[in-house]
């Protein structure tokens, strides 16, 4: 199987505090990994170094074969990786379809092609009810469906989903669920940042437990839940 | 080499009050991250009052820095209150648009109320010089410098040891963190444009006896603040403090060897390339 | 929360409006032959275009820049300096002219638009100072502060026979009118397209657009290089039209703050918005300078005209442009940071949602 991603020896420091320490893992096309860790742990600096948001301080990252630490966040989105944020982040002034429709024109230059693609992601995550609302007033739980239409649209090879599911109910956090698997049918390669330990265990085919910046653990879900550093670690907190 | 020594000496003679604007500039920023458009204006008011407590009162013009850092401190403090502290959620462009308006309101205002006559205060002392060596210099200005330094003095005694002070800064460092720790960080906001117009001017006061008063002077100086504050680093005083001086060395010397209509242009020129290259100044940590 | 029309197609009604608008302004100097009256239309022209132009980078965009006297002053002097010293008609003389404004903007943009917010306003204002200085100094080029007075333009002659003498005003309003017309037809292309919609991703978000695939200086550069034609193009034509430039006119801060001001008290990131500002703005502007206002004061009885009150508005409010300005910058920002009619549509989208929820319309 290809990999899709490698991470190799990333390092990202601030001054003096090391966010990320020696992070190595590989994902391979189609998989979910789930990354955890407490808070603090280095997860959204590793989404943040994997898809050019700032340059790692030391390591490579490699995705499809090709060296992508250092580039910028649209070089690094034109070749097929993307991201969402765990603070939302709508278009607040444009309609629900208009955010959408910025997505899709990465890969086209015609708005009415990328209307078509915007009008299809919309109908994937369900806000096809919400197309001509102001993005900015959206609830929470639609920001967060609004987010994962807009990069669905970019066409991306790889998602990167940062705590997606933090500030839903249990519906809403189901159905987030149900369409990242979903995404996962239609052979999209993810890694997902998550607090919600039953949903991690729900989707990911293999996790990473990131903690105070180096990487603890990887293996299976079942691993992971039975390894004793990790529980120590983490697990102890009462996320369910 | 003359040339050299005496520009460069009467830069950083001037550059010393170019540092007092600077750090009233840069406190303000520091603690309401609003980035204060109206700030040369605020020089240009301690200019006038200087003049007019000069020639209506007598007053010594380094002598009314008495009076006019109180009267200034408290129309900073005023403006806070009343108009700049219902922007401080604003945009950032909105923000800067609104002191913007601010300087047009203050600078037109004094048009019309004064005219654009030029103004001077000529004391018995204000070409007085005298001579180091080849050097020739400029007896006002020294003085203004001592002046400034022992202001400086005060402001960073005030800074560091008094309470107040350090309220002040915590609340620059960080605005929330700070009134969690139970600082009062609208009082902080109020203080800061108050002390921040106070410094102004008394450097407009302390200028006025070697520069012409009127209405539209303020301006370069706001622009000239600006490249001190980002060459010293946005929010740092020590920055500003090194920041005028080299500033005031720098336009001394392209006054000299380019020519004195085009120094300003050389700082703005630097300006930008400060912002291109090192847009977090010597000492500053922002991002910018 | 209540659903908003898309603001991307033109329907119908305010096309045809459009249209109907524009026919009337064309014929309009059949009837009207006070040269006050196309003086004023002439005004309110330029007002348009160089508020539309800004609107590209400033409204939909959200870069403010406050320096867009450079552009301005560069087609003002391009041609002048042209027509003057070589001869050029200014036909000719507005392409190199245009050029160079586009070419100006694509290297201040690109080194200022790393800058965020607040930083990039500060160093739009350096560059145009640059520019101001350099105009001021450079004597042999610009005759300095004392300007450029315009010796007559020539005749403009199209296959034998001449157009128009360029004596009358009627030549100038047509040429604001048609570019007033293309620079909002530009604007409602500009908005729909990847180009207008990649703007307002990067006004919003930065970071997020750059995420989605946005190269943001790029961008950001073809908006500024539109914007900076259209003011050159404006400048070229005051400066034709008055006759007379001069670096504290086509450079200063007030030009910039004008044009700033033109859209944000229409409704930045609208498509009539400048024109409904510089509407305002020229009235206000004419009001002033004619002493209509103290008239007006005078006139319903606030305020008596021998008064020493009276007096000094008389001798001095046509004098206070800037000063009422700079008044309606800081009361834009601070109440109606939308715009007039941006807050029209705020308050159409509250009586929609009233009206949605059941409430009395």
């Amino acid at each position: 199987m290809i990999p899709i991603l490698e991470i190799r020896n990333v390092s990202k420091f601030f001054g003096g505090l090391s966010a990320n320490s020696d992070v190595s893992f590989q994902m391979e096309e189609g998989m979910i990994m789930g990354l955890i860790g407490p808070n603090g742990a280095g997860k959204t600096t590793l989404f943040n170094c994997i898809t050019g948001y700032y340059p790692p301080s030391r390591g490579e990252i490699l995705f499809k074969y090709e060296r992508v630490n250092g580039m910028t966040p649209d070089q690094v989105c034109k070749r097929g990786m993307v991201r969402t944020w765990q603070k939302v982040r709508p278009l607040a002034k444009l309609t629900v379809l208009d955010n959408v429709v910025v997505g899709a024109l990465v890969r086209t230059n015609s708005v009415h092609e990328a209307r078509e693609i915007a009008r299809e992601q919309l109908h994937v995550v369900k806000l096809t009810h919400r197309s001509d609302f102001l993005a900015g007033g959206l609830p929470i739980g639609e920001r967060k469906k609004l987010e994962v239409a807009r990069v669905l649209a970019t066409k991306p090879a790889l998602l990167l989903l940062d705590e997606v599911m933090g500030g839903l109910n249990p519906a809403e956090s189901d159905e987030i669920i149900q369409l990242i698997l979903d995404i996962k049918k239609s052979g999209l390669t993810q890694m997902v940042i998550e607090h919600d330990m039953k949903a991690i265990m729900r989707i990911s085919d293999r996790i990473v437990v990131l903690n105070s910046g180096e990487k603890l653990a990887e293996g299976s879900p079942q691993e992971i839940v039975s390894n004793p550093e990790v529980i120590t670690a983490y697990l102890g907190e009462d996320h369910v | 080499m003359t040339i050299f020594l005496q520009s460069l000496l009467s830069g950083v003679l001037i550059g010393g009050v170019y540092a007092l604007i600077g750090v009233g500039l840069t406190i303000i920023f520091g603690v309401m991250r609003i980035i204060n458009f109206a700030h040369g204006e605020l020089v240009m008011l301690g200019m006038y009052a200087a003049y007019f407590l000069f020639t209506l009162g007598h007053v010594d013009p380094f002598v009314s820095i008495v009076f006019v850092f109180p009267l200034l401190f408290l129309f900073g403090a005023v403006l806070q209150k009343t108009v700049i502290n219902r922007v401080l959620n604003a945009l950032p462009q909105n923000q800067i648009l609104l002191t913007i308006g601010i300087g047009l309101i203050l600078s037109n205002t004094m048009m019309l109320l004064f005219t654009s006559d030029y103004r001077i205060i000529s004391t018995s002392y204000s070409s007085a010089s005298f001579q180091v060596g080849q050097i020739s210099v400029s007896a006002p200005l020294l003085v203004s410098f001592v002046i400034t330094a022992a202001v400086t003095a005060v402001l960073y005694w005030f800074l560091l040891k008094t309470d107040t002070g350090q309220a002040i800064r915590a609340t620059a460092q960080d605005r929330d963190a700070a009134q969690l720790m139970g600082v009062n960080v609208r009082r902080m906001s109020v203080l800061a444009t108050g002390l921040g117009a106070g410094l102004a001017a008394v450097a407009g006061a302390l200028i006025s006896p070697t520069y012409y008063i009127f209405p539209q002077v303020g301006q370069p100086f706001t622009l000239k603040a600006f490249v001190i504050v980002v060459l010293g680093g946005m929010g740092s005083v020590m920055g500003a403090t090194v920041g005028g001086v080299l500033i005031g060395a720098t336009e001394s010397l392209a006054g000299a060897y380019i020519s004195s209509g085009l120094k300003d242009l050389v700082v703005y020129v630097l300006f930008l390339l400060i912002l291109l290259f090192k847009p977090a100044g010597l000492f500053g940590k922002s991002r910018v | 929360m209540s659903p908003s029309p898309s603001p991307r197609r033109l329907a119908a009604l305010p096309l045809l409006l459009g249209i109907g608008a524009v026919a009337l302004l064309a014929v309009l100097p059949k009837f009207v032959e006070s040269p006050y009256a196309l003086h004023l239309m002439i005004l309110f022209f330029l007002a348009v275009i160089m508020g539309e132009a800004w609107n590209l980078i400033g409204g939909y965009g959200g870069q403010y820049s406050v320096g867009h006297a450079a552009y301005f002053g560069i087609g003002a002097y391009t041609v002048v300096i042209l027509l003057q010293t070589k001869g050029v008609a200014p036909w000719w003389g507005l392409l190199p002219a245009l050029a160079l404004a586009v070419v100006v903007a694509a290297i201040v943009g690109s080194i200022t638009f790393r800058l965020r917010g607040p930083y990039f306003v500060l160093a739009s204002i350096a560059v145009a100072e640059i520019f101001r200085l350099a105009a001021l100094n450079w004597k042999t080029l610009t005759n300095g502060a004392e300007g450029i007075l315009l010796s007559d333009v020539p005749p403009l002659v199209v296959g034998g026979t001449v157009v128009t003498n360029f004596v009358s005003k009627v030549p100038y309003y047509y040429m604001g009118l048609a570019l007033s017309v293309i620079v909002i037809l530009v604007t409602i292309w500009f908005q729909a397209s990847k180009v207008g919609y990649y703007l307002q991703a990067i006004r919003e978000d930065q970071d997020a657009a750059n995420s989605l695939g946005i190269p943001l200086t790029l961008y950001k550069n073809v908006a500024l290089m539109i914007s900076a034609f259209f003011t050159a193009w404006a400048g070229a034509l005051y400066a034709l039209y008055v006759g007379f430039i001069d670096p504290a006119t086509a450079g200063g801060l007030d030009i910039s703050v004008q044009i700033v001001l033109t859209a944000i008290i229409g409704g930045i990131g609208t498509i009539l918005g400048p024109v409904v500002g510089a509407a305002l703005l020229v009235a206000l502007s004419e009001a002033l300078r004619s002493n209509m206002l103290t008239d007006l004061l005078v006139g319903i009885g606030l305020v008596d005209g021998s008064s020493a009150v009276g007096r000094f508005l008389r001798d001095n409010l046509s004098h206070a442009h800037m000063l009422i300005y700079g008044i309606l910058v800081a009361l834009v920002i601070l109440f109606m940071p939308d715009g007039v009619l941006g807050a029209i549509k705020n308050w159409t989208r509250k009586r929609q949602a009233k009206v949605a929820a059941g409430g009395p319309a």
